[in-house]
């Protein structure tokens, strides 16, 4: 996924920072593509309590959950290794950590601010990070 | 004598004949089956009927009321209970069942004189308690108490709303001659205007503030919907979306703006338009009430629930199709090329990930034909990927529709098969009775129009993407048909407190207080407020004297800012320029006050978000906070005033309780005497009386003078809708603050207010972002 966009990534970054820093556009942006949702899939934000999200995931896992996937994009990636690592701490031994990485591309809409403009919009790249927590064995489940 | 009766071929006498006649062996057997019939249907003593039927159709006291049995062995019942003596009784049936109307749908039309039903009333009525606003019956909120269900629905899964009650006005005409006239009634600084490029290619819809005529920053009307549509002779039309409550003050500012001379105006102004007059005459206003249904889906899974309902055509093969037959040139139906675009857009997993406000045209097949049997969940998990860049932009074929064209509104609506007759069709004429034939050639095609609503664009205030959603506009008398199947797929269903509480949500007013439609609301809110305060008793009524709170019921807006400006102020308006909105809150961290026109007049929209404990409620007090006061917050309560009015009540309750002492010991010495009292007759009054008045006055005195000195701290505005947020995880309110005071707090340098609930006297710290209208 991500050696598909290098080729684009040139060209857009002149073009981002050329629109980008127009005074006559309003930066407006959208949101970006989810991967498949699930129970044991989990979106890392900035905003989402760190504990909160830790509890779900040991939760997830001491019930008896096969593996679970976490997400990050941009600047939560440090909170989802962060989340991953604590993980693989308290349940060591009992499971692995699978790290895949990849680009995502956004979508930035430009919203003009004068009447002689039209609606404009760019892509840009952020790096995304998606760990597999799986089970190798089931100590301390109820299953 | 006993011969073993055998067949002839082992030895016996009985001969078998060689063939069998048919109807003789059924005659003779004729008399069995009629017996064993009649011994089904009429058991034997030992069990009764409805005791014979299998578990599952059982009722409750089937036996003493027939009609819970089925109606094939009603008879037999009844029989039975006569054998058994009972008299079989019948139950006189209910007042509200003899009471019903014989003509129903006699009675609907009559009940629609008053009021305007949407086509999905009766749907609604059934589920939700319906109120009455502006000329309509609609629905205010489900009857299950879904408040929390209706919030998760519009941030996780799908939230249905029937919003039918927008008028569309069509505007025909030059494009310049539309354009100057909406610059009379609205104004650059709050945004784009009607022409701007952006809009006129017709591929996104618009907002706009209106204003009355050449009365900026008076004289606020509201906020309408407009879209350009683009006619097969390239000419352009202007459609405008306008909410009821200001469809009236529109219709008329438009229709003065075009024939000045119909209405009476001001002697001054007539000069002016004389020259206008020829100018605008081309131009032409169609109102077209009830020509379309608009249903408003928002949440992400709007998009799944959307993509199984609607199912694009992909070729014309319905050849004697009216309406389509109607249209010259179908190659600028541009089906393939949309259903392309369509197919990509599927793919997304919410509305938010396309282009804000993108309207798409689309003709599809009749939603009945894609419906489920069963209420079930609509869910997008596709493997693919959308590919985002093609969603990029939007091509400019996209937005066209035959919907708008006003000539085929007729043939569309001669040709639709209504709810009994498409059950007709797929039960008495389909092969299998009930299955539904996906490409059935007896529904028409119907032609609908989806426009994207972005919700909050960005992430910094509000959780991206929230309040994202579509609005599909669906042709008259479609209404039923697309709304049940949505709520097949699995959309919730909300009225007119979850268009407010969204707004509430995404840090909006709904009907700002400067406009008529937002007084009159403010107006009907006090009614209700103030009636329910005066039905407790008084020692349960908070008494606001002592709070020092002295309209707990109404924001007094202008007396506010006269206090604030030291003048009197009888216009008031609310900042919506842009610009001097961003300067402000800049300010409110860089402490520089710009100069600004008519600061006396002005109301500033704000958002208050809680510090620390506290639930906001409506019409709370905005205090301006001293230097010190954040520290000794936990103290700061506002002292109890004295109650100057409690010793005159008193006085005159004794007073009216002697009175009636007095009357009623006077008319039992009449009766006592024998004086027969002639048919005095009993008038009821709605009015209260005159001792009711007066003491409602001296709880709630209505001459208010000033409010900004009136508690410990000064007012410096009030909160319109306050309540806790779910979006936000605390406690949030959507207020206006006077100008003046705001130029005042910024001096402060703090960007924190003191607030105070009307029922309490305890201050506590929120943060203020002032609002920047989208």
């Amino acid at each position: 996924m991500a050696d598909e966009n290098i080729t684009g990534k040139k060209q857009e970054s002149k073009n981002t920072k050329r629109l980008m820093t127009h005074k006559n556009y309003a930066f407006k942006k959208r949101l970006p593509v989810r991967p498949i949702d699930g129970n044991n899939v989990i979106f890392v934000t900035k905003k989402t309590n760190f504990k909160a999200q830790l509890d779900k995931c040991c939760d997830l896992l001491t019930r008896g959950e096969k593996e679970i996937i976490l997400h990050g994009l941009g600047a939560a990636i440090q909170r989802c290794c962060n989340l991953a690592l604590q993980l693989e701490i308290l349940f060591s031994g009992t499971c692995q950590i699978e790290v895949n990485t990849g680009t995502v591309d956004l979508v930035d809409d430009l919203e003009p601010l004068v009447d002689d403009l039209d609606f404009g919009s760019q892509v840009r790249h952020s790096s995304s990070i998606h760990i597999r927590i799986f089970r190798t064995a089931m100590l301390g489940s109820n299953q | 004598m006993d011969n073993p009766q055998f067949d002839a071929t082992l030895g016996g006498e009985e001969h078998l004949p060689f063939s069998v006649n048919s109807f003789k062996f059924t005659a003779s057997r004729s008399i069995e089956i009629a017996a064993m019939s009649e011994s089904i249907l009429r058991p034997s003593k030992t069990k009764l009927i409805f005791q014979t039927l299998p578990v599952h159709m059982r009722r409750r006291v089937m036996s003493h009321n027939c009609k819970r049995l089925p109606r094939r062995l009603r008879e037999g019942h009844l029989e039975q209970l006569k054998k058994s003596g009972l008299p079989p009784k019948q139950k006189r049936p209910s007042r509200k069942y003899r009471r019903r109307p014989a003509n129903l749908l006699n009675e609907y039309n009559r009940r629609q004189k008053r009021n305007i039903w949407l086509e999905t009333h009766i749907w609604h009525a059934k589920r939700f308690h319906m109120v009455e606003r502006w000329g309509y019956r609609l629905a205010d909120r489900p009857c299950d108490k879904a408040f929390r269900a209706c919030y998760r629905a519009s941030s996780a899964h799908c939230l249905l709303q029937d919003v039918s009650y927008y008028t569309p006005i069509q505007i025909t005409g030059p494009i310049e001659l539309i354009g100057e006239i909406f610059d009379c009634i609205t104004n650059k600084s709050c945004g784009l205007s009607v022409t701007a490029k952006a809009y006129t290619g017709g591929n996104r819809r618009g907002n706009i503030d209106i204003y009355n005529p050449n009365a900026y920053p008076f004289g606020y009307v509201g906020k309408i919907q407009f879209l350009w549509i683009t006619k097969e002779n390239c000419n352009k039309e202007l459609w405008l979306f306008i909410h009821p409550s200001q469809i009236k003050q529109i219709e008329l500012l438009l229709s003065n703006l075009i024939n000045p001379y119909s209405e009476n105006l001001p002697t001054e102004h007539i000069k002016k338009k004389r020259k206008l007059t020829n100018k605008f005459s081309d131009i032409k206003i169609n109102i077209l009430s009830k020509a379309f249904n608009m249903f408003r889906l928002t949440g992400p899974k709007s998009q799944a629930i959307l993509n199984s309902t609607i199912k694009c055509i992909k070729t014309l093969n319905q050849a004697n199709d009216s309406w389509l037959a109607q249209i010259r040139n179908t190659s600028s139906l541009y089906l393939e090329e949309k259903i392309d675009y369509w197919e990509n857009a599927k793919l997304s997993n919410s509305p938010a990930l396309l282009p804000p406000n993108v309207v798409i045209g689309l003709i599809i097949k009749d939603p009945r034909l894609s419906r489920p049997s069963y209420r079930t969940k609509a869910q997008n998990n596709s493997p693919e990927d959308v590919n985002v860049v093609k969603l990029i932009n939007s091509p400019s074929y996209l937005s066209h529709s035959p919907i708008w064209d006003t000539r085929l509104h007729e043939h569309i609506k001669k040709k639709l098969m209504t709810n009994g007759q498409f059950i007709e069709l797929i039960t008495k004429t389909q092969l299998v009775p009930g299955e539904i034939n996906e490409d059935d050639p007896a529904l028409q095609y119907v032609p609908v129009v989806l426009i994207q609503r972005p919700g909050s664009q960005n992430p910094n205030s509000k959780k991206l993407g929230y309040g994202s959603g579509w609005d599909i506009i669906v042709p008259a008398g479609y209404g039923i048909p697309f709304w049940q199947t949505l709520v097949m797929f699995g959309g919730r269903a909300g009225g007119l407190r979850e268009t407010e509480s969204m707004a509430f949500e995404m840090g909006e007013n709904f009907l700002p207080p400067d406009s008529e439609a937002g007084s009159l609301e403010e107006k009907r809110i006090e009614q209700q407020l103030r009636e329910r305060y005066f039905r407790r008793p008084p020692s349960k009524r908070v008494n606001y004297q002592k709070l020092g709170i002295n309209s707990p019921f109404i924001c007094p807006w202008r007396i506010l800012l006269s206090d604030w400006s030291g003048n009197n102020v009888n216009d008031l308006y609310v900042m919506r320029d842009r610009k001097l909105l961003e300067l402000l809150q800049d300010c409110l961290t860089k402490k520089a006050v710009p100069n600004i026109d008519n600061a006396d007049a002005c109301l500033v929209p704000v958002c208050l978000h809680m510090e620390n404990k506290g639930n906001l409620k409506q019409h709370a007090l905005i205090c301006l906070p001293q230097s010190d006061d954040l520290q000794t917050i936990k103290t700061l309560y506002e002292p109890l005033h004295e109650d100057k009015n409690e010793k005159l009540r008193k006085q005159k309750r004794k007073q009216h309780l002697q009175l009636l002492k007095q009357m009623k010991r006077k008319r039992r010495k009449i009766k006592k005497s024998g004086c027969q009292i002639k048919n005095v007759k009993k008038i009821i009054n709605r009015e209260p009386s005159e001792y009711v008045k007066s003491m409602r006055e001296l709880w709630l005195p209505s001459n208010i003078t000033t409010v900004r000195n009136t508690c410990l701290r000064p007012v410096l505005g009030y909160v319109c809708k306050g309540d806790f947020s779910f979006t936000e995880a605390k406690s949030v309110g959507v207020g206006y603050i006077a100008l003046n005071g705001l130029i005042e707090l910024i001096k402060t340098g703090l960007n924190k207010v003191l607030i105070r609930n009307t029922s309490s006297r305890k201050y506590r710290i929120a943060k203020i972002v002032l609002i920047k209208t989208e």
